[in-house]
């Protein structure tokens, strides 16, 4: 059970990463990337590492992602082909 | 172009996979992190520090000189930002808002009564569980850090949802400072109480768990102000 959470949470890690780099609409590559570390965080906590689980979800999904969403409103959604 | 960018990440992955695959299984009783400093930690931590988060025990006390420049690295941080001119028109779309103008999303655009009495309603509820992740920092999971970034939550929803004058009041002009630079000089100063009382910089007296436990008490607050106020005056200042 515990290898197939792994699995899982690997490969949804593995297909975020890669939709993030693909993105061409930063707009969704930001939000990808937060779920990102959602992911992340659950795999923290499933390895027992609730405290950095807790800054991961705090500072990589939650403030990063507002960073990154007001560095887009102050420049551009799209990325330049 | 192309060959030349698979060459590169080939060369970058191959060092990689194989030091992935060399590493000790997860839980290997032989593996290098089982047998270094961490042993002594885990045996000591506990009676060593009165922490009963070894987390917490090794971030403050045995690596507290890390952690102090650490909260440095992110009060430079700020005084970077602060440090760079403000253009008026930074490239297309990021013309300055008039003066004036609602912080929030399209100008005109009143805020979602919903959005805002849920952020009213929630604020006092996630100040509350940031004081407790401060100071319940040293037996459970949580801390200073963790606090922060929620502190800094709760300044950016305000500021977003019931406009920045409001969020402003929270922080008083005078205090900001002091605020910004809470974590370095809380650090500072328990460096020179410890240095009083045990001979070293930083030193945490083994034998006397109550100062030990103030001791950390204050760094986690001033952590968690400083990086809160840190944090939300990074986003104002990007924001505007």
């Amino acid at each position: 059970m515990s290898d197939v959470f792994d699995a899982v949470m690997l490969t949804l890690l593995i297909a975020t990463a890669v939709s993030v780099a693909r993105a061409r609409d930063l707009l969704a590559a930001v939000v990808i990337f937060s779920l990102y570390s959602l992911t992340m965080t659950l795999v923290w906590q499933h390895r027992g590492a609730p405290d950095v689980a807790m800054t991961e979800a705090a500072v990589g999904a939650g403030v990063t992602t507002v960073l990154f969403f007001i560095t887009i409103a102050r420049t551009t959604r799209r990325e330049k082909p | 172009m192309r060959p030349w960018s698979l060459l590169l990440v080939l060369l970058v992955a191959l060092p990689l996979v194989v030091g992935v695959v060399n590493l000790p299984p997860h839980d290997a009783p032989d593996a290098p992190i089982h047998t270094g400093v961490g042993v002594r930690y885990l045996e000591r931590g506990v009676e060593e520090t009165g922490y009963k988060n070894l987390v917490t025990a090794v971030l403050l006390n045995y690596r507290g000189f890390d952690t102090f420049f650490e909260v440095v690295v992110i009060f430079t941080a700020l005084v970077s930002v602060l440090a760079l001119p403000r253009g008026s028109a930074a490239g297309p779309g990021g013309a300055q808002a008039p003066a004036g103008a609602e912080p929030n999303g399209a100008p005109g655009v009143p805020v979602s009564p919903v959005v805002s009495y849920v952020v009213r309603l929630m604020a006092p509820f996630m100040a509350m569980f940031a004081l407790a992740m401060v100071y319940r920092g040293h037996v459970t999971p949580g801390g200073g850090f963790q606090a922060a970034a929620v502190f800094a939550a709760i300044f950016i929803a305000i500021g977003l949802v019931l406009g920045r004058a409001r969020a402003a009041r929270l922080v008083p002009v005078d205090w900001r400072p002091w605020l910004q630079g809470a974590a370095p000089l809380a650090f500072a100063a328990v460096a020179w109480v410890g240095w009083r009382l045990t001979g070293a910089f930083l030193g945490f007296p083994t034998d006397d768990h109550a100062a030990q436990e103030a001791m950390g008490l204050v760094l986690e607050f001033a952590i968690a102000l400083g990086g809160g106020v840190i944090l939300a005056r990074l986003f104002l200042e990007m924001e505007t």
